[in-house]
Parts: C-alpha cells; structure tokens; sequence
C-alpha cells in the first residue's frame, strides 16, 4: 500500500524530469509537447509537398480524406458561423490524439501533467467566450449570463470555472487512471494481459479522450454562437 | 482514516455504472428498432459513455487527491 501510493506521487511530480538550462526549469510535459510539435510540423510539411489540384500521390488522397472527414464531422456541430475555429480545433485533437497514445513509444504522455491539460482547458474556454462576444458584441455577451431567466445569471457565471475545470480533470483524470490502472496490472501479471489492456487504455481511450475533449469545446462553441 | 475517505470517493465509480448501462440498454433498444442506424447510435453510445464516465474519473482523481495531499 504504502509503496504504491509512494509511487503514485512520485509519477505526479511535474518537476520529476525537468531538464535545468541556466535559470530556466523546463517541466518534463513542455519539451514533451516541444517534440510533439517538431514531429506534427514534419510530418505536416512532408505531407503537403507538392501537392496538386488532380491528387496522383496516394498519400495527398490520404490527407485529404482524413481532414475532410474531421472537418465535417466538426463542420456539422458547428455549422456556417462556427467554421472559422474548426482549424484550431482539429490542430487540438490531432495534438492530444498524438499526446496520448505518445506512451506506447516509451515516452510519458504530457497530458499526465496536470498544467498542460489545464492550460488546454484555459484555451477552450478563453475561445467559447471570444466567440459568444464576437457573435452577439460585448452587451449581448453580458447579456447572455442572465438567460434564460434572471435567477440562473450565479449559475451562468460559476460554469465560467466548471467547465474549463471539468475539462482539465476529464482528460487529467482519463490519462493518470490509464496509467495508475496499467501499473497496477504489470505488477499483477506481468506477460501478455497487460498488452490487451494497453489496446484499451492506450489506444481507444486516449483517441476517445481526444475527441471528446474536441468535441466538448465545439459544443461550447456552438451554444455561444447559436 | 485518510483510506476510508478515498474509498468514499471511489463510490461515484456506481453513478458512472448505472449511467453507462442506462445508455447501453436504451441503445440496445435502439438498435433493436432500427438496425440500419446502428452505425450513428454505436458512436453517439460511446460518446455518452465517455462523457458517463467522466464522474468516476472524477472521484479517482478525489480519491488521489485525499490519499496524496493528506
């Protein structure tokens, strides 16, 4: 007991495998996002060289298919007002889909760091608001909390903190559970069953907490906008 | 003490159960109607359960919260 617990909290440092630069700290979650980012752009560059109106490469048809399907499937949450955000959305999603599957290549997934989901969070929700101020202007913006009826304007105001804050522990919560469960099981049985859960926690439910997180924000956005 | 505590935590684990196998059952049910919208009742299902499951996640992180900050 005592050792696991230890164990746990020792995992939830952020400052565990900080690298020290002169006076600057670097968090293990910041140059793990730092890699990340370097590898999104290569690969973004490398697929959109030479790309052509009539596509002959297989991988140009790939990349279209793909974003076409995201862009869509985000497109109809959205709908005409709202597509101006569907890039930084999708940029979002493709960046925690890589973050939390980042763990199956030896690496730990940054969005085990506490400080990274809640600034993702903070970004949301910072977007939810410029989009209902640029929509409705900054009085139908203050005007908005006090809808439906007056009584819900406290109610209306606390979801300000809610909803980032339950996004930031939703994903926070998802990918430290994954972890502490994948532990747990490798002490248990150490061969083979570990892999099966590895499929589950890794795999489907870090895509899922992508998407879900994506998919939140995009509702957010949608009810600012409407 | 401080373990009783993170295992009361830990019971939110049963809102998350009943919420999930309220959305399977009407799904289930969904689908028995409608087979052909399987495929858009599959992922709306999944959606629901991650979003079900979001509360018991919630009373992980409490419950490591109370074990470590304690």
């Amino acid at each position: 007991m005592g050792g696991i617990s230890e164990e746990i909290s020792q995992n939830l440092q952020y400052m565990n495998h900080a690298i020290t630069i002169g006076p600057l700290t670097i968090p293990q979650g910041v140059y793990t996002t730092w890699g990340i980012m370097v590898f999104l752009v290569l690969v973004s560059i490398w697929l959109t060289r030479g790309m052509e109106v009539v596509p002959k490469k297989k991988r140009q048809v790939l990349v279209e298919t793909g974003v076409g399907t995201l862009y869509n499937m985000l497109y109809g949450i959205l709908g005409e007002h709202g597509k101006r955000y569907i890039p930084y959305l999708l940029t979002v999603m493709i960046y925690l889909g890589v973050a939390n599957v980042i763990g199956l290549f030896g690496f730990t997934p940054p969005t085990k760091d506490l400080n990274v989901t809640l600034g993702l969070a903070l970004m949301s929700i910072v977007l939810v608001q410029y989009a209902s101020i640029r929509q409705r202007g900054v009085g139908g913006w203050l005007k908005s909390f006090s809808q439906p009826v007056a009584i819900v304007t406290p109610l209306n105001v606390l979801e300000l903190a809610i909803k980032p804050l339950s996004l930031c522990m939703r994903l926070f919560g998802n990918v430290l559970g994954a972890f502490i469960i994948m532990e747990l099981v490798k002490i248990v049985v150490p061969v083979v069953f570990p892999l099966a859960c590895s499929m589950y926690f890794d795999i489907f439910d870090g895509l899922l907490q992508a998407y879900v997180f994506v998919f939140l924000t995009s509702l957010y956005i949608q009810e600012a906008i409407e | 003490m401080i373990a009783i505590g993170a295992g009361i935590a830990a019971l939110t684990g049963a809102g998350a159960g009943i919420g999930i196998g309220l959305a399977t059952s009407k799904a289930v049910e969904g689908i028995a109607r409608q087979p052909e919208a399987s495929g858009k009742i599959t992922s709306a299902l999944i959606l629901g359960c991650a979003l079900a499951e979001a509360t018991a996640i919630y009373g992980l992180v409490i419950g490591l919260m109370i074990i470590i900050m304690l």
